[in-house]
């Protein structure tokens, strides 16, 4: 066999793997056996019959979405000869930094647990349990003391790491030269380049309808708008994952947006998922973790703070308490760089029958991780919904915010692209902000870790999402970091001092994206 | 036909370098390493895997003893084949690599390695994706790969996190 066909072959292999314990799986069984009932299904031709009958009811599609799912999550399989380290991170020396960052954490959590005297979990008595399941709707009128907490980790913290990541491999010699990196990160990750990132993302461009820019109300909606929301009618009717990734790139109406994220992630509500989130939600009843209070920290320092998103702080706490219970979140550690902590159950240290997951899910939240659930909220109002919705994001998108690695959408690469877009399109202004002793990134580096939550107006942020989503990538955060900067370049020319550029800064509310992101890549003379 | 490893010596890496080693301020750019196969039993290679370190073009040679008399010589087997597409950056830096003997036109043998089956053109450049009803065939071949996929991952949803409903927790691991 030929390398791409015994590549293409595991891939299959791989897919069909996975779909085997899914849902779609026993309902497609189902209706293949049900089919069998149908004049048409004979006996001689059954296999053409029924795949014929797939293709017509429509479930072939839904095969299709679930395939195009995997293809778009799961990383291509990987050379026979490698470990599973090496599909989490394929260098050596991020996946050691991963390592101790991790470290860090778990003593972190290690010594708020030892000082506060708080277990990691504990079962709850059946009284409070009854408490809890009366106020389940409305946790956030609660005010427990959250004053000993603190949050594990902060953004700058997690900078600090990126910051100091080096390739042992490599010299950048020891005088200051062209090549060394101005910039915070020093590790040479591939990056794109503005004519790069012009062909990747061909549909912002100029000639292309946006929406965002082409719906204004100055602009008559037959230009662009009306048919633009003809055709997402029509791709929704279509049921396809990948059409609806091709025309959101263009920007999602409002009115369909919630449906489009939902058939791009390949989200569906059978009554088995919103029993699995019944399920989360007695879990969160029964055992109460410690991750829980930094969780309800978090919020009430964030989401709660926060004029567009106050209203959903209850919602936050039902989609955050159950995403922490739930194992089904393991399996993205396969190919995220970072993995789930450990821990043994009391008395049992060491024995590997009694070694559980701590949380369940593996995720230990930091400061400002609800501003991932916060904007869905506005899509969604059904909690299993809303859950299911913000788990795929995570598992897609979100935790390579806060995990070292060197994947294009990483946050290292990331910055590393925002850093490298400033210094070629914007040398005076970089040079003159470091002079200074404002680097950009210590201001931009929130943004872009939030992916701009609790940055930008509602309606500007779910228009980026929409790009997120469209283009399976983060790196549109790094662009849109350098064209706010860009933006805002005369102002920051005049400043003398980092407080005084991080207040030129402060307030990104009053931005709209699409055109600053059109600007910045194909309206600057390069 | 079952494959086998063959036994080799990887020898240790040898700097090609013009001048003095004590007094040259440069680092070597490329460097050698000798493989030898210290049985002499003849075998038909078919493919050959490493893990690269920041290695950016690779070429091999193999030397042919096209018969007993005539002295032995090197040949080329691949030239420059690129490990890194941009020597400066990360990519394809510590990737793992097979090297297949479809892939070299001019790859011949020393007789020691048997003859060769007259391969088919390398089909390195796109000619199409192959038809996938060949493809999904040939999958029960495959179904031996999948085994080894399923022994290594349950892709059931696993949905207890507690041990026989105790999660009663000691302090966070870190090993």
């Amino acid at each position: 066999m030929l390398q791409e066909e015994s590549d293409l072959s595991l891939i299959i292999a791989q897919i069909v793997q996975k779909l085997k314990g899914s849902n779609l799986y026993s309902q497609l069984e189902r209706q293949a056996w049900a089919s069998l009932q149908r004049p048409e299904i004979k006996l001689e031709s059954l296999k053409e019959d029924i795949k014929e009958f797939f293709k017509i009811s429509g479930w072939e599609k839904k095969l299709q979405n679930a395939v195009y799912s995997e293809l778009s999550v799961f990383p291509l399989p990987s050379h026979p000869a490698a470990p599973p380290e090496h599909l989490k991170e394929p260098l050596v020396y991020m996946r050691k930094a991963q390592g101790s960052w991790e470290k860090r954490i778990l003593k972190s959590l290690n010594s708020m647990c030892t000082e506060l005297s708080i277990p990691l979990a504990r079962k709850r008595p059946v009284g409070e349990q009854k408490e809890l399941l009366n106020k389940w709707n409305e946790m956030g009128t609660d005010e427990p003391d959250l004053s000993l907490f603190r949050p594990v980790y902060a953004p700058k913290d997690f900078l600090e790491v990126l910051i100091n990541l080096r390739n042992p491999n490599y010299e950048n010699g020891d005088s200051l030269s062209f090549r060394t990196h101005l910039g915070l990160i020093q590790v040479p990750l591939k990056v794109k380049d503005i004519p790069e990132l012009k062909e990747c993302f061909v549909e912002l461009g100029l000639n292309t309808g946006q929406l965002g820019i082409d719906d204004s109300t100055q602009v008559p909606p037959e230009l662009f708008e009306n048919e633009h929301v003809r055709i997402g009618q029509k791709v929704l009717a279509e049921q396809d994952s990948a059409a609806a990734q091709q025309y959101i790139r263009q920007g999602s109406p409002t009115a369909l947006r919630a449906e489009l994220w939902a058939l791009i992630l390949n989200i569906s509500s059978e009554p088995e998922d919103v029993l699995y989130y019944e399920q989360l939600k007695t879990n969160v009843i029964q055992h109460d973790l410690l991750v829980d209070s930094l969780i309800y920290k978090d919020v009430k320092l964030t989401a709660s703070n926060d004029d567009y998103y106050f209203v959903f702080e209850d919602y936050l706490y039902q989609v955050l308490l159950c995403f922490s219970r739930d194992t089904s979140v393991l399996s993205h550690f396969a190919y995220n760089s970072a993995s789930p902590p450990k821990s043994y159950i009391r008395g049992k240290l060491g024995l590997e029958e009694y070694a559980v997951f701590y949380p369940p899910n593996g995720v230990i939240p930091f400061h400002g991780f609800s501003m991932y659930v916060a904007p869905l909220c506005f899509l969604y109002h059904e909690p299993s919904k809303l859950y299911q919705i913000f788990r795929e994001m995570y598992v897609r998108f979100f935790f390579r915010l806060h995990s070292i690695s060197s994947h294009p959408s990483g946050i290292v690469s990331l910055c590393l692209l925002f850093e490298t877009l400033l210094q070629t399109y914007l040398p005076q202004l970089f040079y003159h902000l470091r002079e200074i002793g404002a680097q950009p990134l210590r201001i931009s580096f929130k943004w872009m870790v939030r992916a701009f939550s609790g940055y930008l107006a509602t309606d500007q942020l779910l228009l980026l999402w929409d790009r997120i989503l469209g283009y399976n990538s983060l790196e549109i955060l790094a662009v849109l970091a350098a064209a706010v900067f860009a933006f805002r370049a005369v102002n920051l020319m005049e400043v003398t001092s980092l407080a005084a550029a991080e207040a030129v800064l402060a307030d990104l509310s009053t931005l709209k994206v699409m055109p600053l992101l059109q600007i910045f890549l194909f309206a600057t003379v390069t | 036909m079952s494959r086998v490893l063959v036994p080799c010596h990887v020898k240790g890496t040898v700097a090609l370098q013009v001048g003095d080693v004590r007094t040259s301020q440069g680092r070597p750019g490329v460097l050698v390493i000798d493989v030898t196969f210290p049985s002499v039993a003849p075998f038909e290679l078919q493919e050959i895997t490493f893990k690269n370190y920041y290695t950016a073009f690779l070429s091999i040679r193999v030397r042919h003893h096209p018969s007993a008399h005539t002295p032995a010589k090197w040949v080329t087997c691949l030239r420059d084949y690129c490990l890194m597409p941009d020597p400066h950056s990360e990519e394809g830096a510590q990737e793992y690599v097979s090297l297949f003997r479809h892939q070299s036109p001019s790859m011949t043998f020393p007789k020691w390695l048997s003859h060769p089956v007259p391969c088919e053109q390398p089909a390195l450049l796109c000619e199409g994706l192959p038809d996938p009803s060949r493809v999904s065939s040939e999958v029960q071949q495959m179904w031996a790969l999948t085994e080894m996929i399923r022994a290594s991952h349950t892709s059931a949803r696993i949905g207890r996190f507690d041990v026989d409903g105790c999660y009663d927790l000691n302090l966070l691991s870190y090993t």
